[in-house]
């Protein structure tokens, strides 16, 4: 036990390691590439919140990275003054669509969630998509300037990839912390008695309402912070951001990585990214390939892939064991 | 007054059409409890298909028997090899796997066919239009209105009376059960799942006269055929044909009424049912 | 077993490298080192086949370029990519296109949309853009910048052509059929701001019909526009949409001559390519280009060699991406080098002929001015689609507004 403690926290370090080493050795594509997946990253890893752990499939997430990134270019487009005061308007706004459509969803299960929430996402859609004097229309805000970043009196070229690459490697990092801590705390227990079955959980007195509002809120204000770095990183909110094939993104992450470990979401964004980029490299028929390469990932990795590798490993662990005994 | 009787027609037909493709989908999800993505690629596929046989043959009838009858084969290929490994694991897999093969039929169709938009026209027995009042209607769309019902009781009776329906609605309510009666469930699940492509096939040769045929023309009708059996009730014949026959009539009277907002109507339209009735207006569970 | 695996990986590996090698020597052998274009538009979905055309185009320009010696004496290389019609992929193709394979020049964009979210990040890329099909004319105009160039006709030229002919028919009470985002909202709001400048006595009905994008079922507008009785419809629907729509208007009885009807983008070979002779006659189309609004050699050069290359006669998109070839090629020899600023500032003020005709980049707001072209549909035997008969064509610097009107500040 101690030893797996300790393994684990070299692992960490080693991330952490390579996190801030790579922007020195790898390429500016390269740089903002990491940077993308950092923030889809952290949109997958708060989908899992409520996909993994609670048990609620949402196809309507791109609705809160959406809103958070149409809020935080509205304020910079109009000259805000404070990137990151911007952003955390942004996931406020974000936040405060996810009680909206919390309220009205968590009380349906499985596929009625799902399609419930797809039409929630899309009427966001529809709004940002016809409300042309405040968001742009289908063209969206475009054209972001982006304030430089004051932290005292250190000032940060925020649309300098490689400070950028920094800055979404922080909320990265925060977002893992928080949500471990999350998952791991007794709340997160609850999440996961209801996932595993709801009626036992309500003999127990849970409130099933309450505690599934809250992890959608919380997964709804993640889901803000990457969507307003989304934006900022490509100096736009556009209406595809909402589009119900954004929310299928994170869906497509987390269930190719392992929606039942933490890091599942993560590994399936990098793999996702991966397999885009050296397929676009080639060809640009890239539909077919991608969906050569995903039809057997399911077929083969029933537990996604971090979480199918991570069940073969302690399988043969014990094998092991059991074979020395 | 008459501009609405006409808009009513437009609902009417264009719900008709959406119901023969959400019928061959909730079929599916009712028997083998598989949420096809990859249904509107096959009514895709059923109208490329039918595009092609009437482009060699010019024969529009043998297209619309043989083009389904393909679509069936596909996806009796997709069942066997690729849905068969996922059966019992979450539904998001299944979405995922069937994902998958959207993508390689919506490119494959743009590898075949080229990117370019096709037509095909109708049969010159419906090619015309009728005098109604003081509108003229074509016929064809008067046709996939009668035709709609008259396919929709086919299948009714199918599942009521003859064995290989009461078989289908034994197993989708109990598979275990159904394979303790000695059904062979590993047939019985190509046969549902043929059968339901083959009604997409039918609804892509129908509308191959309608529609501009070009590529992902199955990417918008699958999430409206995903509305329609879930505010009908997933699983339910008569929920499926109240669902499209509601979608197809906001279609129409929006685009007169409130074509601002005509986008968002069959989201508000699916939220207010679901949170009315969360399983659906037809739904047989409460 | 063991042993044999071993073999194997050695084999593969030994392959492999063998393969770098030869590759590599094989880069070193061609001592010419390409110009890289690095070229992006609509490859897959609905609106693919805009790319298609692009794509060849462009090909069929850079094998020309290239067989003739190519520019500077070094040839073209052109990486496609696609930009799914969505800004962020875009996005992330231009910025893959620069900074990883670290292209000259950049050609593209179909959507207007993604040519808004990109054309401002051009700022950041510090790599000169040439514009071939997307028509919002923010890009040459609020939104215009240093690296952003376009060779196309843009939204605002196309409709005072269309405004012109439509103040000729004597139609009075007019509204539109338009797709509802930007473009078909824009087409409007521009023609009725034309055609009140020609013709104040004209009217604007409030009843116009503004169906989404992929509406598979358009009569419930056509019904609604027909009940309405106007004198004359702007129609602003495109690619397939405009297939559907036409389609399924006839039948209603929409072109049998009870209102005028314009179509801003009717005489696009993709659409008269589908419709063949259920396109109907008689009705006034606009284009970014028509093959045979123009009699030059250049012309005529183009039009042989693209049918002899594709079998089909070349529409709006492939000439443009075409000339786009060719305006950089001239670019780059009167900058006399490979180098992103000088060929910024040979594109400014640019002059050159093209199949299209003679066109001029504005140094002001980098819009090409050029003519255009619109006509009455009409059937041929000599063709197997609808061509046009008669052809009006509007020069450049009548219908292309002021610099200082564009709204371009740099």
């Amino acid at each position: 036990m101690n030893g797996s403690a300790r393994k684990k926290a070299l692992l960490a370090f080693a991330a952490l390691v390579l996190l801030g080493v790579l922007p020195f050795v790898v390429g500016t594509y390269s740089i903002m590439l990491i940077t993308e997946i950092m923030i889809m990253g952290i949109f997958a890893l708060s989908f899992n919140l409520l996909f993994g752990y609670t048990g609620l499939l949402s196809f309507g997430h791109a609705a809160f990275f959406g809103v958070s990134g149409y809020v935080t270019a509205f304020l910079l487009i109009h000259d805000f003054p404070s990137l990151l005061l911007a952003l955390l308007l942004g996931t406020l706004a974000a936040a405060l669509a996810a009680i909206v459509v919390g309220y009205f969803s968590v009380r349906l299960d499985e596929i009625y969630f799902a399609i419930l929430t797809l039409g929630f996402g899309m009427m966001f859609y529809t709004l940002v998509h016809q409300w042309r004097s405040v968001t742009g229309g289908s063209d969206g805000l475009t054209g972001l300037v982006l304030p430089s970043l004051g932290i005292g009196k250190l000032s940060i070229d925020v649309s300098s990839p490689k400070s950028f690459y920094f800055i979404v490697a922080v909320f990265f990092i925060i977002t893992i912390l928080v949500l471990l801590r999350i998952v791991r705390s007794s709340f997160g227990l609850i999440l996961m008695s209801i996932r595993e079955n709801k009626e036992r959980a309500a003999f127990t007195g849970i409130n099933i309402r309450a505690y599934r509002l809250a992890s959608f809120v919380i997964s709804g204000f993640f889901a803000g912070v990457a969507g307003g770095l989304f934006a900022v990183f490509d100096r736009m909110a556009s209406p595809s951001m909402l589009h119900w094939t954004a929310s299928a993104e994170p869906v497509l992450m987390t269930v190719l990585g392992g929606a039942h470990v933490f890091f599942g979401p993560v590994i399936g964004a990098i793999l996702f990214f991966f397999i885009e980029h050296v397929i676009t490299k080639f060809t640009d028929i890239w539909m077919i390939f991608l969906g050569a390469i995903l039809i057997p990932l399911v077929i083969f990795f029933p537990d996604g892939v971090l979480g199918t590798l991570m069940t073969r490993r302690k399988k043969m662990r014990e094998a092991r064991r059991e074979g020395e005994e | 007054m008459s501009l609405f009787f006409m808009n009513f027609l437009n609902g009417i037909s264009l719900g008709m059409l959406l119901f023969l493709i959400s019928i061959g989908l909730t079929i599916i999800f009712g028997v083998l409890g598989v949420l096809n993505f990859a249904h509107g690629s096959l009514y895709m596929l059923g109208a490329y298909f039918c595009f092609q046989i009437v482009s060699l043959s010019h024969n529009f009838w043998g297209a619309l028997i043989l083009a389904p009858v393909v679509v069936a084969l596909v996806g009796g290929v997709i069942e066997s090899m690729l849905l068969r490994p996922v059966y019992g694991r979450d539904v998001s897999f299944q979405l995922l796997l069937t994902f998958g093969v959207l993508l390689v039929l919506d490119d494959a169709v743009r590898l075949i066919w080229g990117s370019g938009y096709h037509i095909v026209d109708p049969p010159p027995l419906l090619n015309g239009v009728v005098h109604l009042g003081g509108f003229t209607y074509p016929v064809y769309s008067l046709f996939i209105l009668f035709l709609g019902p008259f396919i929709g009781l086919g299948l009714w009776a199918f599942f009521r009376f003859t064995l290989w329906g009461k078989k289908i609605r034994a197993s989708s309510m109990d598979r275990e059960m159904a394979a303790g009666i000695g059904i062979n469930v590993n047939h019985l699940f190509t046969g549902v799942f043929m059968f339901g492509t083959w009604l997409a096939g039918v609804g892509g040769a129908l509308a191959a006269p309608l529609r501009a045929i070009g590529p992902s023309m199955g990417e918008k009708i699958i999430i409206e055929s995903f509305i329609v059996v879930v505010i009908g009730g997933l699983g339910s014949f008569p929920g499926a044909f109240l669902g499209a026959m509601i979608l197809g009539l906001i279609n129409a009277y929006g685009a007169q009424y409130l074509p601002k907002a005509t986008m968002a109507l069959p989201y508000i339209l699916l939220a207010i049912i679901l949170l009315t009735k969360p399983r659906g207006l037809l739904s047989k569970e409460t | 077993m063991k042993g044999a695996g071993f073999a194997k990986r050695g084999l593969v590996w030994g392959t492999l490298f063998t393969v770098i090698l030869v590759l590599s020597l094989g880069g070193v052998a061609q001592a010419k080192k390409p110009i890289k274009i690095g070229s992006v538009y609509i490859l897959s979905g609905f609106a693919a086949t805009y790319g298609k055309f692009a794509k060849n185009g462009l090909t069929l320009a850079v094998e020309e370029i290239n067989k003739a010696g190519g520019v500077l004496g070094r040839p073209f290389k052109v990486t496609f990519e696609d930009s799914r019609a969505k800004p962020p992929v875009a996005l992330r193709a231009f910025r893959k296109l620069v900074f990883e394979e670290k292209v000259d020049a950049l050609i593209g964009l179909d959507s207007s949309g993604v040519a808004l979210s990109v054309v401002p990040v051009l700022k950041e890329l510090k790599t000169p853009l040439i514009i071939t099909h997307a028509a919002t004319p923010d890009v040459t105009g609020k939104k215009c910048n240093k690296y952003a160039f376009r060779v196309s006709a843009n939204l605002s030229q196309n409709v005072q052509v269309a405004a012109r002919i439509a103040a000729k028919t004597g139609a009075r009470k007019w509204t539109t059929i338009g797709p509802d985002y930007a473009f078909g909202h824009q087409t409007w709001e521009y023609f009725q701001k034309y055609l009140k400048k020609l013709n104040p006595k004209v009217a604007f009905m409030t009843t116009t019909a503004f169906p989404k994008i992929a509406t598979e079922d358009y009569t419930p507008y056509i019904t609604t526009i027909m009940n309405a009785k106007p004198d004359g419809v702007i129609i602003s629907l495109w690619s397939g949409d405009l297939i559907n729509f036409i389609r399924q208007a006839k039948k209603l009885g929409f072109f049998k001559g009870q209102f005028k009807v314009l179509m801003t983008l009717g005489a696009a070979t993709e659409v008269l390519y589908a419709l063949k002779d259920q396109m109907p006659t008689g009705i006034w189309v606009g284009t970014r280009y028509w093959f045979l609004a123009n009699n030059s050699a250049v012309n005529k050069k183009f039009i042989k060699a693209y049918k002899r290359k594709y079998h089909v006669y070349p529409s709006y998109n492939a000439q443009n991406a075409y000339a786009a070839a060719y305006v950089l090629k001239a670019a780059i020899e009167k900058a006399g080098k490979v180098d992103k600023e000088a060929i910024v500032k040979a594109l400014e003020g640019l002059e050159i002929e093209v199949p299209v005709g003679k066109i001029k980049i504005r140094a002001g707001d980098h819009q090409a001015l050029l003519d255009v072209s619109w006509g009455k549909t009409a059937a041929d035997p000599k063709y197997p689609i609808r061509i046009l008969k008669p052809i009006v064509t509007f020069k450049g610097s009548e219908i292309t507004p002021k610099v200082s009107e564009t709204g371009c500040k740099r």
